[in-house]
């Protein structure tokens, strides 16, 4: 064996190494399941998104699908299926009613299920194959309102069918959620035959395809120049949906825990790091005198630290695939659906993580070992030139290069970055400040008190760093906390148990108090009644939107189609002004549209409503909560302005599962009247939060163990001096339970300190995250206040009583002779 | 008989630079130390008699003037060629012993032998602990060992690579008068039959009496104290 390797299994009996090869593993393994587990869920997620949209992707268009749209699908081994949907009216026998119907080809859906059952108004069962040949499936409303049962038959245009299930949920039709008729799903064999589509009629082909990310992306990319107006690219994450921003708040979340891990992996690094440099220089000077030459100590110190990282990699590594998967089984209980096995090719971020944290937090306190002077064996107190400057210069540039790495993005890092910054000198402030008033209260160290007290301006520096590194960990625990249950919270407000699971639309003025009675007497809450009449914008600031857009691409949302426009005396719930008066008299338009269309207060709309033009004024602009489930609109006009023109009304209610069927009878008095359930989805959505919230728990828990574990290594590297002064303490004839009193006021005081400060970082740092990252309110966390403290104190007090605890056990004289 | 020269020091001066200004410590040294003679080095607290042991084992670079070891220049050259020359020539035993406490007794001495490559490091260290008295103490860390033998220790690591000159800085310095005495009588027997040229600092009378020749350092000037 080679003397390297023969020094450092000497070294590792020695505690010294395993120290750095501990802090190795924690770094690695921490940021391996972490990211592991993200992946996980990211792949998760996608595949319950993926089961909405009955596809991995989706291509819509309002003329039929190109044939090359397909070749190129199978070029790229993509699998596909076609879905066709179009209003059409059905007739059974004495009735007829107009209803949203979808032809589909037998390999659809390509991801989810089918809800369908055997009984009227039943919650169904999942089912992944299509209607065959001459069978169709119809909602229970269309069959309620056709008064048809299974085994009868319908017809639709020249073709005749039987019905042969109830639909409770087609998979893909949360993407049409605004197909406001009964819904019935058909084979695509059969569409030809029945002859409804005919030119100029208005129809949706969807083609749905599943496969590879990489193929999937490479589609795209061909696709997307072809694109013309009509047709449109979806993916299941897509933005501005309420699925999309869920999951996309949650991967924020997760990002910033695996970041929180990085710089609390850095810091155990640096810690190790520190305390092992610490250790070895009277060694490297000493083998120095021995013969030692630079080359050869940096030659032994180089084989070690890589075959530190080597071992520390891979157990590591080996360890965060073990915590994730402990995790993911933890899991597997609580979620509906089994978590998908990771990507192997994520390991490489815990690897990277470990390798860069040895290059930035080892590599440069090490050159410094090397370059120790021999003659520090003659005069202990020789001083030791470390470029510091050098070294936290590179720590912070490693660091933050580690963040940028694992967040793919500077944003996250650079609002961390700043914040610790400021920590930083805030923390060198205040602590000063404060050891100096205690020193200065306890003149004349008798009690553990006074000279716990006294301890901390002693080791004014080295306090100082403990306290910083304290606050950080408690700091990043606490913004973990707070942004937890602020997004939980959040989520739960935006969908509470009873949200809105059903729409009623064309309603007409005439109807609503029956319809109120037969909601009130069944107990289903509801929302307020809007009117609502259908408009298109046409010009705004007097040019025309196909002037501002002549080539109709980029077009904003607000320009793009015919909109809802409604009136209403109140703002709505859901609803807040940013800007200016909701009860002039003008317009009220939805803040993202706004921006999109680049419009602010003052700007003219000119709306085409049935023919006649009204240009009014922008007058107010409003954020509206698009998950509230509530009726919203992107635009609302004054009511002199819409009120002489006819419209219908719509409303939103909470139906249980009891009262059901009685609700679906009573409104089968009204068949011009649309039922929308969006029951189904809103439960897909719920258990998605679910999954989440217990997730982002189980992630914030194993952060904390990784915290504490960099609390102890930060208590460790100065156990030396303590260990050196309980021991003379003792020898001068204290009592053990005056030094541990001390030890305990010293940490104490550090926790408290750490911990106020903390909550105040942690405060300003979710003011930031809340605002500029998670896009939600700033609010303010009275909890974290009395968190801070109270867990500086205990925490740190417990774990330095117990990394100290040899000061008061071994005898004072085998500590001394150690030393 | 000493017959060749060991050590030659011509002009030695040394000067550091404190915070009140420079500050020379050796002014223009002359000496010469011949194979296998016993030198102590002697004088009061800040004399710069550590300062010099510094600059002849190479642990330190000197202002200017020149220190030659067995005829080759030393002080002028790299760390890494003055480690060589420490590794081949040079042994050393501290006042505070120095062990590696990470390290077992026997692993303390192997150490220098180890450096250079050599196989038999163990069977040599085995032997030289014997030789100091040790054997029943192989596997012991320094913790675990008395002041006296530490330096027992150290001493079988000083002589492990050996060296042609060792150099002790206050060898008995930490030591009782028995162990002292041990650790006195093991260093000349070491030198007499290893024909090792001794060299050392130390403040004790009876100790610097033993030695062959006594220089007397004082306000950075050496002169030679006539026995």
């Amino acid at each position: 064996m080679s003397f390297t390797f023969r020094l450092m299994l000497r070294d590792l009996r020695s505690g010294d190494l395993l120290t750095l090869l501990l802090a190795l593993v924690i770094s690695v393994s921490t940021v391996t399941s972490i990211g592991l587990f993200v992946d996980r869920l990211q792949l998760s997620f996608e595949q319950e998104s993926a089961n909405l949209l009955a596809a991995d992707r989706l291509v819509r268009s309002d003329d039929p699908l190109p044939l090359e749209w397909k070749t190129q699908a199978d070029a790229l081994s993509l699998q596909y299926a076609e879905r066709t949907s179009f209003t059409t009216m059905m007739f059974a026998d004495n009735s007829l009613q107009l209803s949203q119907l979808s032809a589909v080809t037998d390999g659809y859906p390509l991801k989810g299920a089918y809800l369908v059952d055997d009984t009227l108004f039943g919650t169904g069962q999942s089912s992944t194959e299509s209607p065959k040949s001459g069978e169709i499936w119809v909602s229970s409303r269309l069959a309620s309102l056709l008064n048809v049962k299974i085994g009868n038959q319908v017809e639709v245009g020249d073709a005749s069918f039987t019905v042969t299930k109830y639909l409770v949920r087609d998979p893909g039709s949360s993407t049409s959620a605004f197909a406001i008729s009964p819904r019935a799903v058909m084979n695509m064999a059969d569409l030809a035959a029945t002859n409804v589509i005919i030119p100029g009629s208005r129809v949706r082909y969807s083609l749905l395809l599943a496969g590879e990310r990489s193929a999937l992306g490479d589609y795209e990319r061909w696709i997307t120049p072809q694109l013309n107006e009509g047709q449109r690219w979806q993916t299941p994450t897509q933005r501005g949906e309420r699925i999309g921003d869920t999951i996309g708040r949650a991967e924020s979340f997760l990002l910033l825990a695996g970041t929180l891990a990085v710089i609390m992996s850095g810091v155990a690094m640096a810690l190790a790091s520190a305390r092992f440099v610490k250790r070895h220089l009277m060694q490297v000077a000493i083998l120095k005198t021995l013969g030692a030459t630079p080359k050869l100590l940096g030659k032994v110190f180089f084989q070690q630290l890589f075959t530190l990282f080597l071992a520390g990699a891979l157990i590591g590594l080996g360890i965060g695939w073990a915590i994730q998967e402990l995790i993911a089984s933890i899991l597997s209980g609580l979620m509906s659906t089994a978590l998908p096995e990771p990507s192997v090719s994520r390991l490489w971020l815990g690897a990277a993580t470990g390798a860069i944290s040895m290059l930035v937090f080892c590599l440069p306190l090490m050159s410094h070992l090397i370059k120790i002077s021999p003659l520090s064996v003659l005069q202990p107190n020789a001083k030791i030139e470390l470029n510091t400057l050098f070294i936290y210069v590179v720590g912070f540039i490693g660091m933050y290069g580690l963040m940028c790495v694992y967040t793919n993005g500077f944003l996250l890092p650079s609002i961390m970055t700043a914040a610790i910054s400021a920590i930083a000198l805030f923390v060198a402030g205040i602590g000063w400040m404060a050891f100096k008033l205690g020193r200065s209260l306890t003149s004349g160290a008798t009690s553990g008190w006074q000279i716990g007290l006294a301890s901390l301006y002693r080791r004014l520096v080295p306090n100082l760093f403990q306290l910083l590194v304290f606050t950080l960990i408690i700091m990043l625990t606490l913004i973990l906390i707070g942004v937890k249950s602020n997004l939980i919270a959040d989520w739960q407000q935006q969908l509470p148990e009873d949200a809105p699971n059903h729409y009623l639309f064309n309603v007409q003025a005439e109807q609503i108090e029956t319809i109120n009675e037969a909601t009130d007497t069944l107990n289903v809450p509801r929302s307020d009644w809007y009117p609502m009449v259908r408009g298109r914008v046409v010009a705004a600031n007097g040019e025309s939107v196909q002037a501002l857009y002549p080539e109709e691409r980029g077009e904003p949302e607000l320009y793009e189609r015919e909109l809802n426009l409604t009136w209403s005396d109140s703002i709505g719930k859901g609803n807040e002004l940013v800007a200016g008066d909701f009860s002039a008299n003008g317009l009220s338009v939805e803040q993202k549209a706004a921006v999109e269309a680049n419009l602010s207060l003052g700007d003219e709309l000119t709306i085409n409503i049935g023919g006649n033009m009204i240009t009014l004024p922008i007058t107010s602009i409003r954020t509206v909560d698009w998950g509230s489930m509530q009726p919203n609109f992107y635009l609302m006009l004054p009511k002199s302005a819409l009120e002489d023109y006819p419209a219908n009304f719509v409303s939103s209610l909470f139906i249980d599962e009891s009262a059901a069927q009685p609700f679906y009878k009573a409104m089968s008095q009204f068949p011009t009247v649309s039922i929308l359930n969006v029951g189904d989805i809103l439960k897909q959505i719920q258990s998605i939060i679910g999954q989440l919230s217990k997730a982002i728990q189980l992630v914030l828990l194993c952060i904390l163990s990784a915290g504490a574990l960099v609390l102890l290594a930060s208590v460790r590297s100065t156990l030396e001096e303590r260990l050196e002064e309980g021991a003379l303490l003792r020898v001068l004839g204290a009592k053990s339970a005056l030094v541990r009193q001390a030890l305990l006021v010293e940490f104490g005081a550090l926790g408290f300190f750490a911990g106020l400060i903390a909550a105040l970082g942690a405060e300003a740092c979710l003011f930031g995250l809340q605002v500029f990252v998670f896009n939600s309110q700033a609010s303010f966390h009275p909890l974290l206040w009395l968190l801070g403290p109270v867990i500086g104190v205990c925490v740190i007090a417990t774990i330095g009583i117990f990394a100290s605890r040899t000061v008061l056990k071994v005898p004072p004289m085998l500590l001394l002779r150690g030393l | 008989m000493a017959s060749s020269t060991a050590i030659k020091v011509s002009n030695l001066t040394h000067t550091v630079t404190s915070n009140t200004g420079d500050l020379t410590i050796l002014k223009g040294i002359n000496m010469e130390i011949k194979e296998s003679e016993s030198v102590a080095i002697v004088g009061s607290s800040g004399s710069g008699k550590s300062t010099l042991l510094g600059l002849l084992a190479g642990l330190d670079v000197n202002t200017s003037g020149e220190v030659l070891l067995y005829d080759q220049e030393f002080s002028g050259q790299s760390e890494e060629k003055r480690a060589l020359i420490r590794g081949q020539y040079v042994g050393f035993v501290f006042q505070s012993f120095h062990l590696l406490p990470s390290l077992q007794a026997i692993e303390n001495v192997m150490l220098p032998a180890e450096l250079k490559g050599d196989k038999d490091a163990r069977k040599k260290a085995e032997v030289l602990l014997d030789k100091v008295g040790l054997s029943h103490r192989l596997t012991h860390y320094p913790n675990q060992l008395s002041g006296g033998e530490q330096q027992r220790v150290a001493i079988a690591r000083a002589f492990a690579s050996n060296p042609k000159i060792l150099f002790a800085d206050e060898p008995t310095g930490n030591l009782d008068e028995e162990n002292g005495k041990l650790i006195i009588k093991l260093l000349f027997d070491l030198n007499q039959s290893q024909g090792t040229t001794l060299v050392m600092v130390t403040h004790d009378n009876e100790l610097a009496k033993m030695c062959d020749r006594q220089l007397v350092m004082s306000a950075g000037q050496l002169t030679e104290k006539s026995l």
